[in-house]
């Protein structure tokens, strides 16, 4: 028998390639010919181009081709890669192929823009206001969704929303204003659990957004070549990017030819790739030659997706014990210019499962504003969900004179816990598929030393005040549904196509682990394809939501099934018997009881090919998505194909949980704060791949411990300008301002409704290291003392000072 | 916000062997040249597109620029020093412990092995405003967009502002000032002048377009410290959001001898981040003379020390934070004694 | 483009926090644009050594070394991340010093010895000790920051071979990773030191 892989590290088949520097990233591609482009940028945050006059750049030598957005198919009023109508500060309106940086970026310094300025709003309230201006001529916000649920195929309609006077009446003591909502839902009985509270706290506060900033930007080259386009772009999904570029070109997928063996990062900045990438493949078609385009950081910062920032409101009602007996949530949130995106929406149910409130009330309204667009970043909606409400839990804990673990764990989901509204078909509410989040906090609690730590906190030595914080960082955490392909071929290997983005997760890798577990493969028999939808993926999850892990598994797990299946067919076929006779072990196919009776994996791989049907992928099930059996078709005849869509059952919605727990130390005198320790300890389900699941998990909480500390986005108001287009602005986490070591750990309990047990890790650990240092904060230096985040020197010290807090209380992109 | 950034105009390369050499071509192309040093500031500028320069002159291959030398009873260290060559010398990690904290806490490892002295003490202000192109005051035009009633001026000055209200972000520069270092100037005519560090810097009341004295032409060529406050009690202390590649929000540098009754004989200290200049707190020096160095002195002098502060809507806090660093300065910090 | 940064702000100014419906012309002001050549000038075609190799390349007057490996000598091993010195991944080694290869003029390293991380390896491809342990270790997630933590860590090691964790952390603090375990990159280059002691010794 080959050891079983999962739950052992091991080292990915990619990493020479990556410490040899022979790994490529889009940008590192070259192709004879090859032009460069360069992006002429909005100097404003809303306007109307009213002529473009490129003559000029167009008769200088070396240039070649310029792109505006008259050149790309109209996507339905959906963000396109240029644009007419610039909505934010940097949006792309054309773009210069020519023969080097250079003269693309003179040629654009001689192209005449005219351009009408119209209204613009950079701050979500501002937008409501009575008479504030509207960030978009159809409106300011978006509506509810429409039937059939969110993303681009339903998109919800932009309306206009203005709030009253009256409304606004507390907004300058920090309250958010509640106006009317655009969406809202509500379970149990709100005003019984308040009337019946021992406190009721009213608190709001500010989550920042942050620009995702992935290593390396969303740079692309691309060329033609006999009709078909070939890219080399960075996305975190190949799979799915192909079909993205195909509708953003206006072309056939199986046209497009995308290649990314590599990403450097993505955060969920680019999902499904990102839709300035087909800049290069027009200007390529324009100028008839390969064409680069190198975003740099700056237009990173423009171009390359932002979190939702959300002003929110809580009103939670606490028994005496601690137990949450009401939750009434209110969410302004900020999509930028485009959208809509559903972050609230996760907020408000990640707010309902790891709170538990026995009634709860969740409104929001979902605000556009001439700011950077937004996408999904690493725990959209829970870590800011986390944000929001851990400093009432913290405050309320501490007044209620209850430990902050203790007031975590009686409020906490336990096994199939219920969530959200009562929403579902009979009016039942949804659940989670397994939570094991008490575990995980009576392990981090006695790993952290959480009571030697609680009983320092608070004191203070010279300018230095510790304090110590804990927080349930939640996400959903897989989908299902997904297709594999595994062929054995003659030479005895299992080769898995893995559609995958390898966006350093190791997803992309992990989950053959599955196949070749099922199949008794030892691992280095196993090749994994991947990188080039030239290669023939089968139809994958985006590796976003932490979704990969545990939709992957299954799918591989599927698949795997079905080679295994084949295999005791052919041999049975062969050797007499039922299927049912054969096992599988040490790459053969034998009759149980007999094992001299059997065949090798080669040779079955061979038989495969000779009986041709379903055995070899000549036949394929019905059920696979469109692109798997595309891919099927150009595998076939090449081994024994194991091919299957993920129809494992599964009761309840895949959530995943991490602990964070933190130690910090405020200088009084500074008001800096420095992260002393931190431990993550993750309710994750089955353990893949325990380096890189504890990678996540130190490195999703460090995501968030720079929000809670630094990291930020500012826009100017008066100008609606980005002012943080710098690292040294935005603040992404140093080394340094970590400790030297931190801890993670995993609980390993298998989730109960997936056949590998288990679920995805990326983003909980966000909310977590958010939370905890939030908190941490808090209980050196007093609750009340910030309602917004980061926690920036200045916003401690000036509250220290003067006795209360002092920051500007509702203010976005500050 | 820009149109169009990156790559670097063209422009045309000279590596002079000889200052008098890199002053003549500086005398040839006037207005169009651009003295390089390390460069960290200057190509922010030149890929920015903001700043054209038809010729750049490289100071990095003239010899007599560089390295750490002793000089009377004290040391004289080459403008075109790296920063990383200033933290190891010997003798200033010996006798001149404040300025290798302060250049320690320059920007990062990578440019403090290439960033100079030199450029580390004349770079440009990083207003966010004014680096991004915007026509203020200091880029010859007649608004400051950083102090309006909604800008967001966090990290910008509380005193001595005068249309502008940009700071100066060098680490080095408190910490000279606090060792009375001698900045020596070479004039476009060949002539040599010797300026004290606090006199290096001007604000925006003297030149609203410079960062210090050196006008076109003069080159910065050493850097003197006197032994007189070598081997002194140093306090260096830098405020950032980032433990790396972050400018002070405040810095303070002091340079204290103690009698041996504890009084202060004698104290030089400046602050940074606080004004388009960095500070010497002469007054507060004078004050401390003869006194413990104590809470109560600390307390009254770092009262003194801010004594019209005017700070702007997001940086108010850098009132107390000026405050508290030049208490610290005085009386040091508490250290801690946590079980980790 | 200066002047139209000009006109729109002040366009703002005269207009309010709304904008007006006044229109304006944003026109080009570039110079002259093209390589200007001047009497003692350094020379375009220069001399580079390079990962032990002597290259000659044509280098513009405002090229960055990172600029020329990666797209004049095909060494696209060394990343661009920022381009402006802030995140290290453009770290490359000259005269063992690490340096951020995209805010270095080619010009001012023709003298010098660079290496970038396709010349850490043996020429026979065993990988030096410190790739060796980012390997062991799996140190890096998404990997594009890598190379220039690699050179950096290197660097640094050429100077302190038997550092602390908070020693390294310092000596690699110029370089910024976004997948965030910083943590595990730590202890797969505190690894590499070990083995560079280990393989010197």
């Amino acid at each position: 028998m080959a050891e079983r892989l999962i739950g052992r590290n091991y080292t990915p088949p990619d990493l020479v390639a990556k410490v040899t520097g022979r790994a490529r990233y889009a940008e590192d591609f070259r192709a004879d010919g090859m032009l460069f482009t360069k992006l002429l940028l909005s100097p404003m945050p809303h306007a109307r181009v009213r002529r473009i006059d490129a003559s000029a750049a167009l008769a200088m030598p070396g240039v070649k081709a310029v792109l505006t957005a008259d050149d790309l198919p109209d996507l339905g009023g959906g963000e396109r890669a240029l644009t007419n109508e610039p909505v934010y500060a940097g949006e792309p309106i054309l773009a210069v192929a020519a023969v080097d940086e250079l003269t693309a970026a003179e040629a654009i310094e001689r192209i005449e823009v005219d351009l009408e300025p119209l209204p613009f709003v950079t701050d979500p309230l501002d937008s409501l206001r009575p008479g504030g201006p509207n960030a978009r001529l159809e409106g300011n916000a978006w509506g509810a969704p429409l039937p059939g649920g969110q993303g681009p195929g339903a998109p919800a309609p932009l309306v206009t929303l203005k709030w009253t006077p009256q409304d606004f009446a507390e907004a300058d003591m920090g309250r958010l204003p509640m106006g009317k909502p655009l969406e809202e839902w509500a379970y149990g009985d709100l005003d019984g659990g308040f009337a019946g509270a021992a406190l009721v706290l009213d608190e709001t506060f500010v989550v920042q957004s942050t620009c995702h900033h992935p290593m390396e930007t969303r740079s692309a080259m691309a060329y033609w070549q006999n009709g078909k386009l070939f890219i080399h772009a960075s996305t975190q999904s190949v799979a799915q990017t192909r079909g993205n570029i195909a509708r953003w070109v206006g072309m056939s997928p199986s046209d497009v030819m995308l290649i990314c063996e590599y990403t450097g990062g993505g955060f969920g900045s680019k999902g499904g790739g990102a839709v300035s990438s087909v800049i290069p493949a027009f200007l390529s078609r324009k100028a008839n030659a390969p064409v680069m385009m190198r975003i740099t950081r700056e237009e990173e910062s423009y171009i390359g997706r932002a979190r939702t920032n959300m002003t929110g409101r809580a009103r939670i009602g606490f028994a005496k014990d601690g137990r949450i007996t009401a939750l009434d949530l209110y969410i302004v949130q900020d999509c930028g210019a485009y959208g809509p995106l559903g972050d609230h929406r996760s907020a408000g149910l990640a707010a309902s499962l790891i709170y538990q409130p026995p009634a709860m009330r969740w409104r929001a309204v979902n605000v556009i504003t001439n700011t950077p667009p937004r996408s999904q970043q690493r725990s959209p909606g829970p870590m800011q969900a986390n944000g929001i409400i851990e400093p009432v839990i913290t405050k309320a804990a501490r007044q209620l004179g209850v430990d902050q673990v203790q007031i975590r764990r009686m409020n906490s989901p336990e096994g199939k816990a219920a969530f959200g509204p009562a929403a579902g078909p009979g009016g039942q509410r949804a659940h989670v598929t397994s939570a094991f989040i008490k575990q995980a906090l009576d392990r981090g609690a006695a790993q952290f030393d959480w009571e030697a730590r609680k009983a320092r906190a608070g004191q203070r030595q010279g300018s230095k005040i510790r304090g110590v914080g804990v927080a349930v960082g939640p996400h959903g955490a897989g989908s299902i549904g997904f297709d594999s392909i595994m062929t054995i071929r003659p030479d005895g290997r299992l080769y898995v196509q893995s559609g995958v983005g390898n966006l350093g997760t190791h997803s992309v890798i992990d989950l053959a682990r599955v196949a070749a577990d099922v199949l008794d493969m030892p691992w280095d028999k196993v090749e994994v394809i991947w990188g080039d939808t030239g290669k023939h993926l089968p139809w994958t999850c985006m590796s976003v939501g932490s979704q990969t892990t545990h939709a992957m598994t299954r799918a591989n797990h599927a698949g795997a099934m079905d080679t295994r299946r084949k295999l005791q067919e052919i041999a049975a076929r062969d050797l007499g018997g039922s299927p049912d006779d054969y096992d599988i072990g040490g790459e053969r196919v034998y009759r149980r009881g007999a094992p001299g009776r059997g065949l090798s994996y080669a040779q079955a791989a061979r038989r495969a090919i000779e009986l041709g049907g379903k055995y070899d992928g000549h036949a394929v099930p019905e059920d696979i998505n469109p692109m798997t059996k595309e891919s099927a078709a150009s595998l076939v005849g090449l081994g024994l194909m194991g091919i299957a869509k993920d129809n494992y059952p599964r009761d309840g919605v895949t959530y995943s949980f991490v602990v964070g727990f933190a130690e910090v130390e405020v200088d009084i005198e500074t008001g800096k704060t420095t992260l002393i320790d931190y431990l993550g300890v993750g309710d994750v389900g089955t353990v893949i791949n325990p380096r890189s699941l504890l990678a996540q998990i130190k490195g999703g909480s460090c995501l968030g411990i720079a929000h809670a500390l630094f990291q930020k986005a500012v826009v100017d108001p008066r100008y609606g300008v980005t002012l943080g287009d710098r690292f040294h602005y935005s603040k992404p986490l140093s080394i340094l301002d970590v400790p030297a070591s931190m801890k993670a750990d995993a609980l390993d309990i298998a989730d109960p409704e997936t056949p590998v047990g288990a679920r995805g890790v990326g983003e909980p650990p966000v909310g977590a290291g958010y939370g905890a240092v939030l908190n941490a904060i808090a209980d050196a230096v007093g609750e009340d003392v910030f309602r917004r985040a980061p926690v920036t020197a200045d916003i401690v010290l000036t509250s220290l000072e003067n006795g209360r807090r002092m920051h500007d209380p509702l203010r976005a992109h500050v | 916000m820009a149109v169009i950034r990156d790559p670097m105009p063209a422009f045309e390369l000279f590596q002079p062997t000889s200052v008098e050499d890199a002053q003549a071509l500086l005398r040839r192309y006037g207005a169009g040249a651009w003295v390089l040093a390390g460069g960290l500031d200057s190509f922010d500028w030149l890929k920015d597109r903001i700043k054209r320069p038809e010729a750049v002159v490289d100071l990095s291959g003239i010899p007599e620029l560089r390295g750490v030398r002793a000089r009377g009873d004290g040391l004289e260290i080459g403008a075109m020093t790296t920063l990383t060559e200033v933290v190891r010398h010997g003798v200033v990690r010996e006798r001149y412990a404040l300025l290798l904290d302060a250049a320690e806490a320059a920007a990062s490892p990578q440019i403090r092995n290439q960033g100079t002295l030199g450029g580390n003490v004349s770079q440009d202000t990083r207003c966010w405003y004014y680096r991004a192109g915007w026509p203020c005051y200091r880029a010859g035009g007649n608004i400051c967009y950083a102090d309006t009633p909604e800008s967001i001026n966090r990290e910008h000055a509380i005193l001595g502002a005068d249309r502008c209200v940009a700071v100066n972000p060098s680490d080095t520069a408190p910490a000279l000032i606090a060792l009375d270092a001698q900045m020596v100037i070479r004039a476009a005519n060949g002539g040599e002048r010797v300026v004290a560090a606090e006199d290096y810097f001007v604000g925006p009341g003297k030149d609203i377009t410079r960062m210090t004295v050196l006008q076109p032409g003069d080159l910065l060529t050493a850097i003197r410290l006197p032994g007189a406050w070598a081997g002194a009690r140093f306090y260096f202390e830098k405020v950032r959001d980032r433990q790396v590649w972050d400018f002070a929000l405040v810095s303070v540098a002091s340079a204290m001898v103690v009698g041996a009754g504890g009084a202060i004989e004698r104290m030089r200290l400046a602050v940074n981040g606080v004004a388009a200049r960095p500070l010497r707190l002469q007054a507060v020096e004078d004050l401390v003379r003869g006194r413990p160095a104590n809470e109560a002195t600390a307390a009254v002098a770092a009262n003194l020390a801010i004594a019209g502060a005017q700070p702007l809507r997001f940086n108010a806090y850098k009132v107390p934070l000026m405050r508290n660093l030049v208490k610290r300065a005085i009386r040091g910090v508490e250290a801690t004694t946590w079980a980790s | 483009m200066s002047y139209s940064r000009r006109n729109f702000i002040k366009g703002v100014i005269a207009g309010g926090a709304v904008a007006t419906s006044a229109g304006y012309l944003f026109r080009g002001s570039g110079p002259l644009f093209g390589q200007t050549s001047a009497p003692g000038s350094v020379e375009r075609l220069v001399t580079l050594n390079v990962n032990g190799q002597t290259r000659r390349v044509d280098v513009l007057k405002q090229e960055t070394l990172a600029m020329t490996l990666r797209y004049k000598l095909g060494l696209t091993g060394t990343k661009l991340g920022c381009d402006r010195a802030e995140c290290g991944a453009c770290t490359v080694l000259v005269d063992d010093v690490p340096r951020y290869s995209c805010s270095v003029l080619t010009h001012t390293v023709r003298g010098g010895r660079i290496v970038t991380i396709e010349g850490l390896a043996r020429a026979n491809g065993a990988l030096h000790p410190v790739q060796q342990a980012v390997v062991d270790e799996q140190g890096f997630q998404c990997a594009f920051c890598l190379p220039g933590f690699v050179m950096a860590a290197v660097g640094f090691l050429k100077t302190n071979a038997t550092p602390t964790r908070e020693q390294l952390a310092h000596g690699i603090s110029g370089n910024l990773c976004r997948c965030q375990d910083y943590d595990k990159i730590l202890t797969s280059l505190m690894r590499g030191a070990e083995y560079l002691r280990r393989s010197t010794t």
